[in-house]
């Protein structure tokens, strides 16, 4: 059943370009997302961090196209395999759901019915693509072959989600999210209600299931640790703008975007006690976002530049891209006093 | 000496589960917990440990929303479990809560202002407007934020971190002495959180209000703690200050955790090849001795003997439960409870209860005097078991086949076949307690809520089912309890003979009735009072009601519809949203607010046509409605915990209930649908 794939970092699965997402309210549309690109290469594990309202989870949504009104997709393309995901019609795209994209939701735990044994939910999933399954015997193979994958015991197949622990109703989750072999999974925030250990054992089964099926992972998540830990590449969202996108050891080693940067110095520690660094959040209107570029109320080495340009994603070395005029060349001064003002604190 | 805040001596919580026909089985939740936190300075305790540790048992046995099976919690010199009302209510003023779920608290059709509206009328803060608008704003600066900013938003135009901090601000404004936090950053961003950390410095060091921060996260409790205890499984593995613990674990379970919370560093990753415990085998704890024992690398036979106390460490305060330090000194135990005159011993009771508390207050003050050696006798013996182990299968009566726990080498069990001869009219089930006999409904009312507050027998109920027969559960409130607060007590949970749960009210329930089927026949039990992790009771009936093979006829009523309201147009029970009034209802005003007259003890059966696209096939559902009471509590709702598109509500009062569509309180999308109203019964 589970052939093994070998990732080809080489070649992309998604590509996501200039994709906007908008919410219509009677005061304005709301810019959830906006004008974003990004790839996903076969057997990488992408990390899509920012705060809340970011448009994170947006994006993962509008990847599988599941926006609910009043939230719609303006413009864009979704590619996965070549597919364009934007033009399946509604039959084409329920079949592509699960068997080309699927998702392991915010708070997945509490997404399964309580009222439901476990297998009958897989069993679910498996029949609304692939309909009534005549030989239940192959059947309940799958269901433990899936089991075994995320590292569940065959026991659990009769019984009922709250006679589970929380990081296996979470495991239940990702075998549903992976039951029927799709190409890129996107886990959003998957393990952020799970205590520490078991969180370590949940990740860690997601990243073995990931390298088992040969699936590639986009990871929804603001816990920086965690994402150190697990993922490839980070990208950054920040009101709806991707801001930088890179791999992992750089956006710890050297952040680039003044936002990245803030979003490293507040991870917490365990090894200092440090001075507490308190932000605010978004604070623009979201239905009139500021002129330029969109971070710049909160930047601290924002100019007039900052307000007049809206900033292009550069790419400042290989697959490492920020989008902040610091890395203009013709900034290339600001640039060194900036980062000098940043040694000095 | 200043007289301590808040004492917890030898505080031990067990939950009991199935037991009806089956072995009777018990959870420690807490283990001879012993805290205590001192007047002043105030400061921040944290109680750390992973779920199931009992720190949330902890935070509710404070907070008084359920009780402790011995042990004794005195606040400010006062038994907590002895206050009488007017006690209570100074007490509920003393310590405040600040829960994790920083939608969950607020109502997202109301403004801010609302909340702190509530609390004036609630505590009754002042008559004066102008002097209650500097309350609100003095409390709102406290936590960093300014009234025009967040008093005219909805909750969902602000942070999660603002939220959380105007939850601290509405606790700031009762001037408690006490807050008790728990979980108050876990749902919010990582770039947020020091904006709440920092109000609770605030408030500890500007106000003099402590803290009991309840946690896993250990990180915010190193930047802002004082105090830690570390709980393993109801007992405390490793207590001392904050930066001692996590610098410096000393108990092997502590260690494990330290290492596990992820390090910021890409070029430090986890070793994947280290073999990291299974989920059941961090639930197993040992049946005697330490508790960490199935799971510890350095176990000793001496573990398994007795519970290691707490051994003390290099530095002050900082002590360790593990028989690897044991050559040390254990720890002296806080001997002088510090209390005013227990009241109980004064005021006469004729109540039996009373006296078994004031014996057991006796008992303990005893203990206490005699020191550290006497162990008080906890028989009977307590088991905690690992999760295999829960589902107990007992033989039932009736030949129906029993689904073995280990059902992976069996078929999976046949769909129950509808019985034959079913007739669709509405019969009552029997309920059953100690041999009395009730005709579908259980009645708790406000005087017998006391007997139910103690985990005993008292409160188990019993149901025959029938495999295949479905029964309708309805919920109505009433009485004191958590109403007003926001939070939704839990009430009931049904066993089936082989002790699984089948059903249960609990927190993650939002609506007032439900329905399930019987997977066999036999006696189901209906425990009452506290669910499985003790939360507390209220004054309620439960009915149960449903279509029986062997009917008693009844007269049915002819199906009413209800008037849906809307901008003064009535509609005969239905409210349809078609694709062209989706959009309308998108954003939060007016314009998507129905209301329904209801009429206390009418039960209203709903259902929801779905229409358009959406989440099916993916297994998940998306929400669209939600019911409130004239009082403003949720009723009902369709939203992600209800997986089916229909559902009845009873109504707990007479009056207008409001029908919000369009989004649940995470803002959530909505579909085109109707939603029908018909009764159920007269």
């Amino acid at each position: 059943m589970s052939e093994k794939r070998n990732g080809d970092p080489s070649r992309t699965v998604l590509k996501v370009e200039k994709l906007r997402i908008h919410y219509a309210t009677p005061q304005g549309d709301v810019i959830a997302v906006s004008d974003i690109s990004f790839k996903l290469y076969e057997g990488e594990t992408l990390g899509l961090v920012g705060e809340s309202g970011c448009g994170k989870s947006t994006t993962a949504y509008g990847i599988l196209q599941l926006v609910q009104p009043p939230g719609y997709i303006v413009n864009g393309s979704i590619e996965v395999d070549g597919t364009e995901v934007l033009h399946l019609e509604e039959e084409e795209l329920r079949k592509f759901r699960w068997t080309g994209l699927s998702l392991i939701p915010q708070g997945a735990m509490n997404s399964l019915n309580p009222t439901m044994r476990v297998k009958d939910q897989i069993i679910d999933v498996i029949e609304s693509h692939e309909g009534k399954q005549k030989d239940r015997e192959a059947l309940r193979e799958r269901i433990f072959e899936l089991f075994q994958n995320v590292g569940l015991p065959n026991r659990i197949y009769n019984m009922y989600p709250h006679e589970l622990s929380g990081g296996m109703k979470q495991r239940v989750c990702i075998a549903m999210g992976v039951a029927l072999h799709p190409s890129v999974v996107i886990a959003d925030e998957a393990t952020s209600a799970l205590d520490v250990v078991v969180q370590r054992i949940v990740a860690q089964t997601l990243i073995k299931v990931k390298d088992e099926i040969g699936v590639s992972l986009i990871v929804i998540g603001h816990d920086m640790g965690l994402l150190a830990q697990i993922v490839d590449r980070i990208a950054v969202m920040y009101a709806g703008k991707m801001v930088e996108i890179a791999p992992v050891e750089n956006v710890y080693a050297k952040p680039l975007h003044p936002y990245t940067q803030l979003l490293i110095d507040s991870i917490p520690s365990i090894k200092e006690r440090k001075p507490l660094k308190i932000t605010e959040g978004i604070t623009h209107d979201p239905r009139n976002p500021p002129s330029g570029c969109i971070f710049r109320l909160r930047c601290p080495f924002a100019w007039g530049h900052c307000a007049e340009v809206e900033p292009t994603q550069i790419m400042v070395e290989d697959m490492h891209e920020v989008a902040c005029h610091l890395y203009d060349e013709q900034f290339t001064e600001r640039r060194a006093n900036a980062l000098a003002t940043i040694a000095n604190s | 000496m200043p007289s301590p805040l808040l004492q917890i001596r030898d505080a031990t919580k067990i939950y009991y589960s199935g037991g009806f026909l089956g072995e009777k089985k018990s959870v420690v939740a807490l283990d001879n917990f012993n805290m205590t936190i001192g007047g002043s300075p105030a400061t921040i305790t944290t109680i750390a440990g992973e779920s199931g540790s009992g720190k949330t048992t902890l935070a509710n046995l404070v907070l008084g929303f359920i009780k402790l099976t011995s042990g004794r919690i005195i606040f400010d010199g006062e038994d907590i479990t002895d206050m009488d009302s007017d006690q209570l209510k100074t007490y509920r003023r003393n310590v405040q809560a600040v829960f994790q779920d920083p939608f969950g608290v607020y109502n997202p059709f109301y403004r801010i202002d609302h909340v702190f509206d509530l609390v004036n009328r609630h505590f009754s803060l002042s008559d004066n407007q102008s002097e209650y608008r500097d309350m609100v704003e003095a409390g709102l600066n406290v936590v960093g934020l300014y009234g025009e900013d967040v008093l005219r938003k909805y909750p969902h135009q602000l942070s999660g971190g603002q939220r959380q901090r105007i939850m601290m601000a509405r606790a700031y404004m009762i001037k408690p002495k006490l807050i008790v936090a728990d979980e108050p950053v876990s749902m919010v961003d990582a770039s947020l959180r020091a904006s709440i950390l920092d109000a609770m410095l605030r408030l500890r060091d500007e106000h003099g209000i402590s803290f009991l921060y309840i946690t896993h996260d250990l990180s915010t409790a190193y930047q802002i703690g004082d105090e830690i205890y570390m709980l393993y499984q109801g007992t405390t593995a490793e207590r001392g200050t904050a930066m001692d613990v996590i610098d410096a674990p000393q108990h092997p379970y502590v260690q494990l955790l330290i290492d596990s919370v992820p390090v910021p560093d890409p070029t430090d990753k986890w070793d994947v090849n280290i073999s990291l415990p299974s989920e059941e085998e961090m639930r197993t704890a040992a049946a005697q001795g330490c508790r960490y024992y199935p799971r510890c690398p350095h176990r000793m036979d001496k573990c398994l003997e007795e519970q290691p106390p707490l051994f003390m460490m290099d530095k002050p305060k900082h002590e360790a439960a593990c028989y690897l330090y044991e050559e040390r000194d254990i720890a002296p135990q806080e001997l002088s409870l510090v209390e005013n005159r227990p009241k109980s011993i004064t005021a006469a009771s004729s109540s039996s209860r009373n006296r078994e508390r004031i014996a057991a207050a006796v008992l303990i003050i005893l203990a206490f005097a005699l020191g550290s050696l006497l162990a008080l006798n906890r028989e009977p013996e307590i088991v905690t078991e690992t999760i295999v182990e829960t589902v107990v299968v007992t033989a039932v009566d009736t030949p129906v086949p029993v689904e073995p726990t280990a059902a992976p080498t069996t078929e999976p069990e046949p769909e129950p076949e509808a019985p034959a001869g079913s007739v669709a009219i509405v019969p009552v089930f029997v309920v059953e307690r100690e041999g009395a006999t009730d005709q579908g409904a259980i009645i708790i009312n406000e005087d017998s809520i006391g007997e139910i507050e103690s985990a005993d027998d008292r409160h188990r109920y019993t149901l025959q089912g029938v495999a295949g027969v479905t029964v309708d559960v309805k919920l109505i409130t009433g009485g004191r309890g958590l109403s007003g607060t926001g939070f939704f007590a839990p009430l009931a949970t049904i066993y089936a003979p082989d002790g699984s749960i089948v059903f249960a009210f609990d927190r993650s329930r939002r609506s007032n009735s439900g329905e399930f089927t019987f997977g066999m026949t036999g006696t189901y039990e209906v425990l009452l009072g506290a669910d499985e992790r003790g939360r507390g009771v209220d004054a309620y009936t439960i009915t149960f009601s449903g279509d029986m093979p062997t009917p008693t006829p009844m007269p049915t009523l002819p199906p009413l519809a209800f008037v849906v309201e809307r901008d003064g147009a009535t509609d005969k029970g239905a409210i349809t949203i078609g694709e062209d009034s989706v959009e309308e209802i998108m954003d939060v005003n007016d314009r998507h607010r129905y209301s329904l007259e209801g009429e206390a003890g009418m039960t209203v059966d709903i259902k929801l046509i779905t229409g358009g696209r959406g989440l099916s096939g993916t297994g998940f559902f998306a929400p669209l409605a939600t019911i409130y009471a004239p009082d403003g509590s949720i009723v009902f709702a369709f939203d992600r915990s209800r997986r089916s598109n229909s559902g009845t509500l009873t109504f707990g009062a007479t009056g207008a209930y409001e029908v919000l569509l369009g989004a649940d309180d995470r803002g959530r999308g909505v579909d085109a649908y109707t939603i029908t109203f018909t009764a159920a019964e007269g």
